[in-house]
């Protein structure tokens, strides 16, 4: 914000009380339901704590003996931790790269008066549609889809271009691919409907000067479009991350748990549920979510401030 | 003469665009759709037929598939649609509402705390949900606030995503001089917030409204947690009910009808409020 | 975005649930046991009452009237995970007066029901008399977890003592480590080699159950066998995994010695060993026991000649083989196979703490002891009860043929074979390690892993899954 701003708000010291009234009900809220629950995991990564059946083992104070399990190799020499995050890492970048570049061209191609799409409502109905079967229900339809008696296997065999039914779901390229398009699927018209809901809040003047200016739709979008919507931008990468980093549901189901083929497609939450289904071992699973969170909050903040710096300098133009 | 060229150049152009716009359309549209006409097959064949595996061509089990969805003893679909009605359009105005205000508290407002709260909520933002939710159930059970929709949508006051979005939003459409002007002409602080900001901010809190929306209707294991009562148990509850159901009665063409209708609800939702998205903006800006 | 952060908790464990059939099939990721010490050692556990004549009928007779009396809790909270046993029970039980009975039914997607009564039953305790779990539903998968734990008490003591009729692995698998026994099973369910008539009448001569039977009633000769159909172009089995249940259901040590140490059971090696042996041979295919794949082969076309399950398999969740118009039905036939085992099965298990004890104990003797209402089940419900007497009677009934089997009497079969069913050396890590050992397995059989690292993968499966189990270094 800009330095009148600031000194505005200074100037009415009863601004700072309601700042607090209108943050407390969120607050409130968020350290009865969610908070509370998670410090306590937090600080059972310091404790052998899981359930033995029905018996309570724990929990006992143990350290950091939870983080140095985490961290050494198993009996094959690979630290489960990196790997899972470099399988989430690889899987993210798979699905969120197409995800943004498509639903901003999407969104940019709906909001366009040049192009004046004819059937928008219908459009972008259908885009957002994946995302409203629950993840389970549209990974049974994958499953039938790419089974090796599957149609997507009878078209490949029928033309002729494979010789044998290919196992989707146990080649590591494949299984990977079907993940990301996947997430892709259920979560690019939902991308599409923020940046779009961000380029309708532009005031429509400024592309109306624009084009009375004589510049051309692409000058238009770089130099209107992106830097108004900027913020915008920004939280659609930072959640795609989120979302990338906590991804589960997808591959968990699509490849029964196990992230087959060897463990390469299984994510660090898949991994984190590993620990907290059966065994309620809030010991490892609070030791994963440390790491998990610590390594989140850092990329998102590194992200966060870097395009916010940029972002500055255009935003003065904000002041029309 | 020119000019005409120049014109006449720019409209093949165009053409040419649109062409290629509405090919890529259609290729996403028909990846989208394919989804939705398998879920349609499915639901028109019997639970052998679906054994069978896939199937191109619908199979007249439709209308039987309906009927025993429909009518199925112990499972009251029209009961659930309305208990996951309830919860769902609850989250959507709470979550929306409340994190509008707090964006709006952090983005308007000076404070002490502003910093730390908003760092704090983009810090929590990263923290998987799993890890809340064994300890959330617990703490439900000992306050006995099982078969309550309550635990069920008060949480969503507190939702780090959609304050994130909200405050991103109002960092691009809304001008401090807005707020300002409105001081002046003697507006009380939540009658700014409701009468003015509210309505510049009616697409972002459409869209939100949506996502949360569908996210509380298709939630399963919180509720499947909390809810035990029949007359209390929302659709994606219903629908692990089914598939949990013995091998004498399991009808996976039931299953995908059950599917197939817990989607009508949201489409009719996100139709509505769709509206908001394209003309929200118009109606609601005020020129700084 | 919000969505995928909280579908998260919505996902998991259904796919296997999914193309599979109800109740008594394994989740894939489901929440599972855990164990108790005690349990670990596990020996074989000889039904203690086993041998008590008491007569059925007066027993129940009496609890009943003592029910009616009693001056017991109002409210009897039971807990499931479907409403299988819940008809059963609203058609052939009769309620005390004055008791409403109350279904906590919770679907066992993603685990939530053990889920929901391991909090109850740990709460037990502390929950009003009617918030109390006065009985529970568990399957065979996990109720070692709770026959083996302190939160489920000694039936004999509450008056369920006639276990002369019921199947012994019935009582032997609601028992805990010395032999009390927790609970009772209102259904029996034994596992059948279920083989295609056309094609053993192809590949051994002869299509008739009893020199099938001859012929295929050791692993070695069905060994012998796989090769020979092989060369007449069939596979001896539809699935890497058909035959794992016939050999872990026989097993002679636990999954883990006492000192909680995994080991293999020289019966799962040779689960190994012959799934080694079929692959490498084209016996079998690479499909798990749910798959597309697999049910394909239940067609007429199919090229399969042996499948292994319980009636409720065969009943239902052959579809592909009842096909009016692609499928085979009545070209199929039963017989025991290399080894007896079980498939399935609900148990009413006896909660510690709960305020009906009188009317828990009627319930059990009524769905065990009850000639009238296990006849019943029988013949309406198409189970295969849990009383020797009744079924017998079935068996010996010639009218009786299942036209599926080409109209053989099943209940026949049945009834000879399960008195060779053992529970014995089980352990309440047993769902998640037979489980996620297929699972890894299949990756190997799959190609996609060799041997050494499917096993690592599952070692690393096993300290993520149970962390009081000890794996090999």
């Amino acid at each position: 914000m800009s330095k009148e701003e600031k000194v505005l708000k200074k100037k009415s010291p009863r601004n700072a009380k309601w700042g607090y009234i209108f943050i407390i009900p969120f607050f409130a809220a968020y350290i009865c339901c969610t908070l509370i629950p998670q410090l306590m995991t937090f600080y059972n990564s310091l404790f052998m704590n899981y359930r033995d059946g029905l018996t309570q083992v724990g929990p006992k104070f143990v350290g950091l003996q939870n983080f140095v399990k985490l961290f050494s190799p198993d009996n094959s020499g690979t630290i489960g931790i990196l790997k899972y995050f470099g399988n989430t890492i690889i899987l993210w970048l798979m699905g969120a790269i197409p995800q943004i570049v498509v639903a901003m061209l999407l969104a940019v191609f709906f909001t366009s008066y040049r192009l004046n799409i004819k059937g928008q409502q219908f459009f972008k109905t259908v885009i957002y549609m994946p995302n409203l079967i629950m993840a389970s229900a549209f990974s049974m339809l994958f499953f039938t889809l790419f089974s090796p008696v599957g149609p997507v296997n009878q078209l490949l065999l029928g033309a002729g271009w494979v010789d044998k039914a290919v196992d989707f779901l146990n080649i590591k390229i494949s299984v990977r691919v079907l993940i990301s398009l996947m997430n892709f699927l259920m979560w690019f018209g939902n991308t599409t409907i923020l940046l779009m809901a961000g380029i309708q809040g532009i005031d429509q003047s400024l592309f109306d000067a624009a084009m009375v200016d004589g510049a051309s739709s692409t000058q238009t979008f770089f130099r209107v479009t992106l830097p108004l919507l900027r913020p915008i931008l920004i939280y659609t990468v930072i959640t795609a991350m989120i979302g990338g980093i906590q991804m589960f549901d997808v591959p968990q189901i699509l490849t029964k748990g196990i992230g087959m083929p060897n463990r390469t497609s299984m994510t660090v939450v898949m991994y984190l549920n590993n620990y907290l289904t059966t065994s309620k071992n809030y010991g490892m699973a609070g030791a994963v979510s440390v790491v998990l969170f610590i390594i989140s909050a850092a990329l998102s903040l590194v992200v966060y401030s870097s395009l916010s710096r940029q972002y500055k300098k255009p935003a003065r133009h904000r002041k029309y | 003469m020119k000019n005409n060229d120049q014109s006449e150049k720019a409209r093949i152009h165009l053409l040419m665009l649109r062409i290629l716009v509405y090919a890529i359309l259609l290729f996403l549209t028909f990846l989208c759709l394919v989804f939705f006409y398998m879920l349609i097959i499915n639901s028109s064949r019997s639970n052998a037929q679906l054994q069978a595996g896939f199937s191109a061509l619908p199979q007249g089990n439709f209308i039987k598939n309906l009927k025993n969805a429909w009518t199925d003893a112990s499972i009251n679909i029209p009961r659930g649609m309305l208990n996951s009605f309830i919860i769902a359009s609850s989250c959507a105005i709470l979550t929306t509402y409340f994190s509008a205000l707090t964006a709006y508290g952090i983005h308007i407002y000076d404070f002490k705390l502003k910093k730390p709260a908003f760092l704090f909520i983009m810090a929590v933002m990263m923290i998987p949900p799993q890890v809340s939710a064994v300890g959330f159930i617990q703490l439900m059970m000992k306050l006995k606030l099982t078969n309550n929709f309550l635990p069920l949508i008060v949480p969503s006051i507190a939702a780090p995503v959609v304050f994130f979005y909200m405050k991103q939003y109002m960092e691009s459409v809304l001008p401090y001089e807005i707020v300002e002007s409105a001081r002046i002409d003697g507006a009380g602080e939540f009658r700014i917030f409701n009468q003015i900001v509210l309505p510049i901010m009616k697409p972002a809190i459409a869209v939100q409204m949506i996502f949360s929306f569908v996210q509380s209707w298709n939630n399963y294991f919180i509720p499947a947690l909390l809810l035990d009562k029949a007359e209390m148990k929302t659709v994606p509850i219903m629908i692990a009910q089914l598939r949990s159901a013995d091998y004498s009665k399991f009808d996976m063409g039931k299953v995908y009808m059950f599917i197939l209708l817990a989607i009508l609800p949201v489409l009719i939702v996100y139709l509505i409020l769709s509206r908001f998205i394209i003309k929200g903006v118009t109606a609601g800006a005020v020129k700084g | 975005m919000k969505k995928k952060l909280t579908a998260i908790l919505t996902a998991s464990a259904m796919v296997a649930a999914l193309c599979a059939c109800g109740g008594s099939q394994p989740a894939a990721t489901t929440a599972a046991p855990a164990e108790t010490p005690a349990a670990t050692e596990a020996p074989a556990t000889e039904a203690p009452a086993a041998e008590t004549e008491a007569a059925a009928e007066t027993e129940a007779a009496e609890t009943e009237a003592a029910a009616e009396e009693s001056s017991e809790g109002k409210v009897f909270n039971i807990y499931a995970w479907n409403e299988e046993f819940k008809g059963f029970f609203e058609k052939y039980y009769k309620v005390p007066d004055g008791v409403t009975v109350n279904w906590i039914i919770t679907p066992s997607d993603n685990g939530a029901y053990q889920q929901k009564l391991d909090e109850a039953l740990l709460n037990q305790e502390n929950a009003a008399d009617d918030d109390k779990v006065d009985m529970f539903l568990a399957e065979a998968d996990y109720i070692l977890k709770y026959a083996g734990s302190d939160a489920t008490q000694d039936i004999t003591k509450i008056g369920v003592t006639d276990f002369s009729n019921t199947y012994n692995y019935t009582v032997q698998a609601a028992s805990d480590a010395n032999g009390v026994v927790k609970g009772v099973s209102f259904q029996c369910c034994p596992s059948a080699l279920i083989y295609r008539r056309s094609i053993a009448e192809d590949v051994l001569g002869t299509s008739e159950p009893d020199e099938v039977q001859a012929k295929l009633d050791s692993w070695e000769k069905f060994n012998a066998v796989a090769a020979d159909a092989k060369a007449k172009g069939y596979y001896m089995t539809p699935s890497f995994a058909e035959t794992y249940r016939v050999f872990s259901n026989n097993c002679t040590t636990p999954w883990v010695d006492a000192d909680n140490n995994l080991q293999f059971d020289p019966q799962i090696e040779a689960w190994m060993d012959q799934t080694d042996e079929f692959i490498k041979n084209g016996y079998t295919l690479t499909a798990g026991i749910w798959d597309d794949e697999k049910n394909a082969q239940m067609f007429a076309d199919g090229k399969t000649m042996c499948f292994f399950g319980p009636a409720w398999y065969f009943n239902f969740c052959m579809g592909n083989a009842q096909d009016p118009e692609k499928g085979c039905s009545g070209d199929w036939a039963i017989t025991e196979g290399p080894a007896a085992h079980f498939w399935g099965g609900t148990w009413l298990m006896a909660p510690a703490g709960t305020d009906n004890p009188t009317m828990l104990a009627d319930i059990m003797n009524t769905f065990i002891n009850d000639e009238e209402v296990c006849s019943a089940l029988v013949e309406n419900e198409a189970q295969f009860s849990n009383n020797q007497a009744v079924n017998a009677k079935f068996a010996a009934d010639e009218s009786y043929g299942n036209e599926f089997l080409g109209g053989q009497n099943d209940v026949a079969v049945f009834s000879a074979m399960t008195d060779n069913i053992v529970w014995e050396n089980h352990t309440i890590y047993d769902q998640l390690l037979n489980e996620g050992l297929q699972n890894q397995m299949q990756e190997y059989y799959k190609g996609s892993v060799d041997k050494e690292t499917a096993l690592k993968n599952f070692y690393n499966y096993v300290n993520e899954t149970y962390p009081a189990i000890v794996t090999p270094q």
